[in-house]
């Protein structure tokens, strides 16, 4: 669908790269279709519906990925995002448990999640030249810290007035409310990357940063928007996390960023800047979820599944750049 | 460009290697199972060779629950665990989340809701996380248990407590009084500062101390937290030897962090002793009455009975022998008869028994086991 | 050549400057704390962070070509959980057999990521932590599913990290000669310069000759064996493997480089930066607990510690380069 308008600026058009992302979303579609009959001949308890069940907790992180898929594209990275996760969480649980109306709670996390966010940016827009993956482990180790400090020892919070949280974990017949904000913030997400003047520019800035720069773009305040962005979806993450545990611990959210970076990249978000779109993402999300599942509900060994998951990841970038160069030797032949 | 072509070619080889190790390790982590099941029969833990006629397990699916993979210790009750529940007639799962956090945990037990097991029992990484799952499961029929640690009291339906919190803390606190001689500057390098296993411990000991006259002598200096890593654990006993000269004991309860500090002061020939929780193997070499040693003894339970008593109260939960309420008693296997008690957070619970002392003379005979 | 001995003279104050941050801090927390700075003390600091300084010289070659490698400590426990199982199975004893061993699967690590990142084009964040769950479930594997190998299992192999030799402890020794090596490697060496020169200009580098794919894959090989290295020192020092050690442990040693100030977009850094960077790490790691901080608030002030590293020599840096902006006008 973006695939005409913004999906990279390139030099040279028709380059073979350009055209093997072109149906990179293909291969997923076809890859997500594979893995549902794999994981159906599987598991005997994967059906729709145990699939539906299981999926709120892993929905929770497409949250993280649709912001996270615009600062690959920029060509960076964060990964303070779990630790916004962790944070927020905290936040709310305590404001929950003072007996604040739900609106308050929600508003609690979504803004502390933007508060974390925005220090991201602007530290990285100050000193625009301190590498992102610097800052933001500085700031994973510092939120996480702080949420250590708030809970005390003991380490753990449960949300005492959960009758909001089970409402937001709610659904409708069986899809889960979830979903459906999952799919609507997709969406808009992906219109904005794809057919908006802002997306064309976080291409550009992907791209080529100084070019960008110098076409009047201004990088620095896009940058700072969407890191701003990123904390508020990690705020908003870290509510649909706390529904589905009603509680929040200095554990929370570990290792989210690296599942967020794996899901956008599965599906063909380049880290080095300026390639890839949502869709690719989006399908690769819902891949790696069902193989989650599917192979969960035979319980195989965690560490065989994050093996499996390294394997995808390594492959699903090395692949079509290994097909792209045997095709350009054949041509040349 | 031929040159790149085998490249690709190498490439794509490797890829495949990979793909193939992931299958191969599948049926290896089989074997390992199968390993361990075979090692845990050698062992011999006899509770499981006869059952003393009470209810069986006959068809029932039982998943166990670990913190996390990769842990020795959880190892040798999760082996004793299957092994008497599948003497019994069952079937065991055990599953592992991907990390030691409740998140991960939440995963795990939204898989074991969608099959269909007769029970869940598990070792909570987090105290509240797991309780909205967990009711889940107990509202879809499955029985849920706990050991090792404990999900709050709604959670759960009964807990295997290992030792009691109160006797756990006496023995340390008399193993403390007796190496430092009665008197004397001692201080405490625990887990994490979140760990509720050894936070309460930890309260228990200070408030041991506080009562008792006997302890007036011991002065309590810090509590140091090792994060249950050796580098972290190094750097912290370094710390308080460094910080307090006079320190003549170190009770660290957790095992990455005794074997860690036991190892920075026999190396360094320390005066300060050491004693806590620990695993017998880990702590072999640092066992020993003398100066050239720097653990004399300390303490851990039976983690293989902890296995089995966990797996008869499974079995028994499912069978309707008890439902979790104070005050029941069942037999399990050749254990003997536990009754249930009221725990500390409000819920239930069952106690193994005294937490056992590992010393010179039992040391290498207990490595053996684990 | 004004301009050359102009560069020269930034980097060189650059380390000048990490020299005297280092100083301030070792004199700050002398007086918090008087016995921190012994011999016994600063040789127990070292020893304890051997392997985040050891495995910080690797990442400096993989971030002069402008690279990142966060599978290391994957690799790490593989190889150190490899030589733990072989060692405690009896299969192999000694020490410099384990030595050999995991410096080989090390190696053997590296090269394949090596092998992906420069032949595939996969972006080396991608590729790492693919192999970070990779090379991590493998470790897992291979210990039988949890089990541990400790001290006893490891008969004399362990009594490495406690001999000394010529009054040092050996620990330190593989440091110093690590370090020593890498020092003339990367000054005086072809292969060494070529790593600068792919790191500043990969087109340019490439255009004059140098095969950039092969730098690419040995610096990444060159990492894999240091991570080799690493896990038989983190085994011999700590006498036990486990197959989750140093998880998380790479951020450790990519701050280190960063704050060493070598630079992400690679053709920036030196030895000597990584040695003061990983340092300076290790300082805040031991200082903590000893100047009494509450035990809650030292992972925060680490993470504040880290970002005012960095942020403060940043703004140095640009201080730095008003003045020979200035120096060139005039």
């Amino acid at each position: 669908m973006a695939g005409k308008s913004g999906r990279s600026i390139n030099n040279v058009p028709e380059s073979p790269i350009k055209k093997m992302i072109f149906s990179w979303e293909g291969i997923l579609v076809i890859l997500f279709i594979l893995v549902n009959i794999f994981c159906a001949f599987f598991s005997e308890f994967y059906n729709l519906s145990s699939v539906l069940r299981q999926m709120p907790i892993y929905l929770a992180e497409v949250f993280l990925m649709l912001p996270m898929a615009y600062i690959l594209v920029m060509g960076e990275i964060d990964i303070s995002i779990g630790s916004i996760v962790c944070l927020a969480a905290t936040m709310s649980c305590i404001v929950c448990n003072t007996g604040a109306p739900f609106i308050v709670v929600v508003l609690t996390g979504l803004l502390v999640g933007t508060a974390c966010g925005a220090v991201n940016g602007l530290v990285l827009t100050k000193f625009q030249e301190l590498p992102t993956m610097i800052v933001t482990l500085a700031t994973q180790i510092i939120f996480r810290g702080i949420a250590e400090i708030v809970l005390g020892s003991g380490g753990s919070i449960s949300a005492s007035n959960t009758a909001g949280f089970t409402a937001i974990g709610g659904k409708v017949g069986s899809v889960p409310y979830i979903l459906f904000l999952v799919v609507i913030l997709a969406v808009i997400f992906a219109v904005v990357l794809g057919k908006t003047t802002f997306g064309r520019r976080v291409y550009a800035i992907g791209t080529n940063r100084k070019a960008a720069y110098y076409a009047g773009i201004h990088v620095q305040k896009i940058r700072m928007i969407i890191y701003t962005v990123m904390g508020t979806m990690s705020g908003l993450c870290a509510l649909f996390l706390v529904s589905s545990s009603f509680g929040a611990n200095t554990t929370t959210g570990n290792g989210f960023e690296m599942d967020a970076i794996a899901m956008a990249v599965f599906g063909g978000i380049s880290s080095t800047g300026g390639k890839g779109n949502l869709a690719g993402g989006i399908i690769a999300a819902f891949i790696i979820v069902c193989l989650r599942v599917g192979l969960g509900q035979r319980n195989v060994h965690a560490q065989v599944i994050l093996l499996i998951v390294g394997v995808l990841l390594v492959a699903a970038v090395a692949l079509p750049n290994i097909i792209g160069e045997v095709k350009r030797a054949v041509v040349k032949k | 460009m031929k040159k790149k072509v085998i490249s690709a070619l190498l490439c794509a080889t490797m890829v495949l290697g990979s793909v193939c190790s992931v299958f191969a390790s599948e049926s290896e982590t089989e074997a390992a199972t199968e390993a361990a099941t075979e090692a845990a029969e050698e062992a011999g833990t006899e509770a499981a060779e006869e059952t003393t006629g009470g209810s069986s397990a006959e068809g029932q699916k039982i998943a166990l629950v670990g913190k996390s993979a990769g842990n020795a210790f959880f190892e040798v009750a999760a082996a004793s665990f299957q092994e008497t529940v599948e003497a019994e007639g069952g079937t065991v799962e055990v599953v592992y989340p991907e990390t030691a956090t409740a998140d991960a945990q939440i995963r795990v037990l939204d898989n074991l809701i969608s099959q269909d097991f007769d029970a869940i029992c598990i070792a909570a990484n987090d105290v509240n996380a797991l309780q909205a799952k967990l009711q889940e499961a107990m509202d879809a029929g499955i029985k849920v248990s706990s050991f090792d640690s404990a999900p709050n009291a709604d959670s759960r339906q009964v807990f295997v407590n290992q030792a009691g919190t109160e006797q756990v803390a006496q023995a340390l606190m008399d193993a403390v009084y007796d190496i430092a001689g009665g008197e004397g500057q001692w201080a405490i390098l625990s887990a994490t500062s979140q760990a509720a296993n050894q936070n309460a411990w930890i309260e228990a000991m200070q408030s041991i101390m506080e009562s008792d006259d006997k302890y007036a002598n011991l002065e309590l200096v810090e509590v140091a937290y090792g994060d249950d890593e050796p580098q972290k654990s190094t750097d912290q006993t370094a710390a308080l030897v460094e910080k307090y000269p006079d320190l003549k004991v170190i009770c660290a309860p957790t095992t990455v962090g005794i074997a860690a500090a036991a190892k920075y002061l026999q190396d360094n020939g320390s005066t300060c002793k050491l004693t806590g929780l620990g695993l017998p193997s880990e702590m072999i070499e640092y066992t020993g009455a003398d100066d050239a040693h720097s653990c004399p003894y300390f303490y851990l339970w039976d983690m293989q009975g902890l296995g089995a008593l966990s797996a008869y109260t499974t079995i028994a939960l499912v069978n309707g022998d008890i439902t979790g309420a104070s005050g029941e008693t069942f037999t399990a296997g050749d254990l003997g008869e536990y009754t249930i008690t009221d725990a500390a957070d409000g819920g239930t619970e069952i106690i193994l028994g005294d937490p056992l002392q590992f010393n010179p003379d039992n040391i290498e005979e207990m490595a053996e086991l684990y | 050549m004004a301009n050359k001995s102009l560069i020269k003279k930034i980097t060189g104050s650059r380390e000048v400057l990490l020299a005297v941050i280092l100083i301030l801090l070792f004199i700050i927390v002398t007086i918090l704390s008087p016995s921190f700075l012994t011999p016994k003390s600063l040789s127990d600091m070292l020893k304890n962070n051997a392997v985040t300084i050891i495995m910080s010289l690797g990442m400096l070659c993989v971030m002069l070509v402008g690279g990142i490698d966060i599978s290391i400590m994957s690799s790490l426990a593989l190889s150190g959980m490899a030589i733990g199982m072989l060692l405690k199975y009896e299969h192999i004893s000694g020490t410099v057999l384990p030595f050999i061993i995991a410096i080989l699967i090390g190696t053997a690590c590296g090269f394949v990521v090596g092998l992906v990142i420069s032949r595939a084009n996969v972006p080396p964040i991608i590729a790492t932590m693919g192999f970070m769950y990779i090379y991590r479930a493998m470790g897992y594997l291979i210990s039988n599913g949890g089990e541990w190998a400790s001290a006893a299992a490891l008969g004399e192999f362990k009594d490495f990290a406690t001999s000394n030799f010529l009054g040092l402890n050996c620990v330190i020794w593989v440091i110093i000669i690590c370090y020593v090596i890498f020092f003339f490697f990367m000054k005086w060496t072809r292969t060494g310069r070529k790593i600068y020169a792919v790191g500043s200009n990969p087109s340019a580098a490439e255009v004059s000759g140098i095969n950039v794919k092969n730098i690419k894959l040995m610096v990444y090989t060159i990492m894999g064996l240091l991570a080799g290295l690493g896990g038989a020192l983190q085994v011999a020092v700590y006498a036990s493997a486990m197959p989750d050690m140093q998880q998380g442990g790479e951020m450790d040693v990519i701050a280190a480089c960063v704050i060493g100030g070598v630079s992400m977009n690679g053709g920036r850094g030196s030895v000597i930066g990584a040695l003061l960077g990983s340092v300076i790490l290790a300082t805040i790691a031991r200082a903590l607990p000893l100047v009494g901080i509450d035990a809650l608030w030292q992972n925060t002030i680490k993470g504040v510690l880290i970002l005012v590293v960095v942020v403060v020599n940043v703004i140095l840096q640009r201080i730095a380069d008003r003045n020979a902006l200035r120096g060139r006008e005039m």
